[in-house]
């Protein structure tokens, strides 16, 4: 039992986590119609910023943060602005788009340990002291990162369900000639999706690299294969089946991990999401491509 | 009630228009131009390019040849979300609602280009229009039965008090009376009120009950045109359109 609590507790932490990193995800497949593989890629590469800004320049924490928030989304705009829009313009099955955001994330990740090195790094931060509720235990940082998103969560449910933006990217998402038709500019609509989304992967990237603790420029590139797991489960351009596929993920790896060898946490990802994709084909949100 | 549904016209003119696909004309050469306060229909058979027209008209399809304009405005190729600044409301054939959104805010987006402070009272006129939509606000457009989706459809255009009209299809898969009631009361309603609107509709005899001018597309091609009077003893017309026989209303 008590392996079972401590492990729930990790659960929450990765799905804290993941959730942040799944909800970026697929508002950009949603709303853009891309499945950007590179998104491990600039979430490490947030990562590192938020790194240097905290531990070489010596800026505060928070406003590390930001900077590392604000990598991700403008590095995000970037790529789609200069490499996924013109590939798509070109009407080339999607397929083509997966491959090019491949080489991107492959781009990303070798670029940066060319620049980093391949040593580990980690945050001078201390987790600070642990608290313990119900048989779980969890650092301050932890409790931190919990805490991060379930606010950033609760704003991106405010965005999509009550802000005229919010709306927009979701008729955008539906029915994209409609929402033309509507005066709606579309085009601002998704550069905006991969500035707000690409925030969403700054921030998930930096504060995984603070929750594993131990980090270098390869840390995130199986984290894809979770992503994929938890916006598949959720049903794919789900916001609310990402946070939802997260958690589950999140937890089922860790509890998973309690039990058997932790290396295993991608494959047992995949167990659960091929098991429940054998009752719910469209993931347990997913009907049709929806924001 | 309904005054202030939309406002009061604009003409709409394609001149010599072509339009189609991947630089591939499907519409030829076409000349048409609804006009306030009147209804022109187009019809034709399946496939003979009348969704095409109507998307190259508001910017959906690209305009490969001739010109369209909104009153004093040359809107050739302009995108669509501009052409819709400009009054025009459009409701597609198919997907002609957001389905994943609610009712409500299948209206928010349609009167995205309106002031915050009016989409309140606009959604109000909307809903006096189509009541049955009053108690449906929250549902998802995609769980509607089909009146109900063609009303919401077309309540999101009247959004903006549009002053020229353009529907494709609007009674395609309603139930007969519903049909009925939609062309007659409601659309036949906007152009007396003084808009203009522009209408395909697949069964002719319906098109020539509600408007003042019909063409026929054939390939791409306007292959006749008139008043319904004229139509509906052309023997082409009649032999192709209201089934042989003498003409019928
Ligand atoms: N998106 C498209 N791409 C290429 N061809 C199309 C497309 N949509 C329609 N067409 C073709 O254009 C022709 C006219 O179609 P359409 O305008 O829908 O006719 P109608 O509305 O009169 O039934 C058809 O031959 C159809 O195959
Ligand atoms: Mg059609």
């Amino acid at each position: 039992m008590s392996v079972f609590l401590s492990s729930l507790g990790f659960g929450l932490i990765t799905a804290a986590v993941l959730a942040l990193a799944t909800v970026g995800f697929t508002m950009q497949f949603a709303v853009t119609n891309v499945l950007n593989l590179a998104y491990g890629s600039v979430m490490i590469n947030s990562a590192f910023v938020t790194y240097f800004l905290n531990v070489h320049t010596r800026l505060n924490a928070w406003v590390a943060l930001g900077g590392g928030v604000a990598t991700g989304a403008i590095v995000s705009y970037l790529i789609n602005r200069f490499i996924f829009t013109p590939f798509q313009r070109r009407n080339l099955p999607p397929i083509t788009i997966v491959m090019v955001a491949l080489g991107v994330d492959l781009c990303g990740t070798f670029g940066l340990q060319a620049i980093v090195g391949g040593s580990y790094f980690s945050f001078r931060q201390s987790p600070g002291r642990l608290w313990h509720f119900w048989g779980m235990y969890f650092s301050t940082l932890q409790l931190t990162i919990i805490g991060i998103a379930v606010v950033v969560l609760a704003l991106v449910h405010w965005l999509l369900k009550y802000t005229r933006l919010g709306k927009a990217m979701r008729a955008t998402s539906a029915n994209m000639n409609l929402a033309r038709n509507s005066g709606v500019r579309t085009q601002m609509v998704i550069s905006t999706t991969w500035i707000i989304s690409g925030a969403l992967c700054g921030l998930a990237g930096t504060v995984f690299a603070m929750d594993t603790g131990v980090f270098d420029a390869t840390s995130a590139q199986l984290y894809i294969v979770l992503l994929l797991a938890a916006m598949f489960l959720g049903g794919p351009g789900e916001p609310y089946g990402a946070m939802l596929g997260a958690v589950t993920i999140g937890v089922a790896t860790e509890v998973s991990a309690g039990f058997i060898n932790p290396q295993y946490k991608e494959v047992i990802a995949f167990v659960v999401l091929i098991g429940m994709l054998m009752f719910r084909p469209y993931g347990i949100f997913g009907k049709e491509k929806t924001l | 009630m309904s005054g202030d549904l939309s406002t009061p016209g604009q003409i709409l003119r394609a001149t010599g228009l072509s339009a189609g696909y991947d630089g591939r004309a499907i519409v030829h050469d076409v000349s048409i131009e609804a006009t306030p306060g009147k209804v022109v229909s187009i019809v034709g058979p399946n496939g003979s390019g009348k969704s095409t027209l109507l998307k190259s008209l508001v910017g959906v399809v690209p305009v490969l040849g001739g010109t369209v304009n909104v009153g004093d405005a040359d809107i050739t190729n302009m995108t669509p979300e501009r052409v819709a600044t400009l009054g025009v409301g459009y409701v597609p054939q198919i997907d002609d609602v957001f389905p994943p959104l609610t009712v409500k805010e299948n209206l928010d987006i349609g009167g995205y280009l309106l002031p915050r402070h009016e989409v309140g009272a606009r959604i109000e006129a909307v809903l006096e229009f189509f009541p049955r939509l009053k108690t449906m606000m929250s549902r998802r457009a995609g769980k509607l039965s089909g009146g109900e989706r063609k009303m919401l459809a077309m309540g999101r255009v009247l959004m903006l008090r549009p002053s020229v009209l353009v529907l494709d299809e609007p009674t395609a898969n309603l139930a007969p009376l519903v049909a009925t009631q939609l062309l007659e009361e409601y659309i036949r309603g906007f152009a007396e009120k003084g808009s203009t609107v522009l209408l395909v509709e697949q069964r002719a005899k319906a098109a020539l009950r509600v408007s003042d001018w019909t063409c026929v597309l054939g390939g791409g091609r306007v292959v006749l045109e008139g008043p319904p009077s004229d139509l509906e003893n052309n023997p082409i017309f009649v032999e192709s359109f209201l089934g042989g026989g003498a003409p019928r209303r």
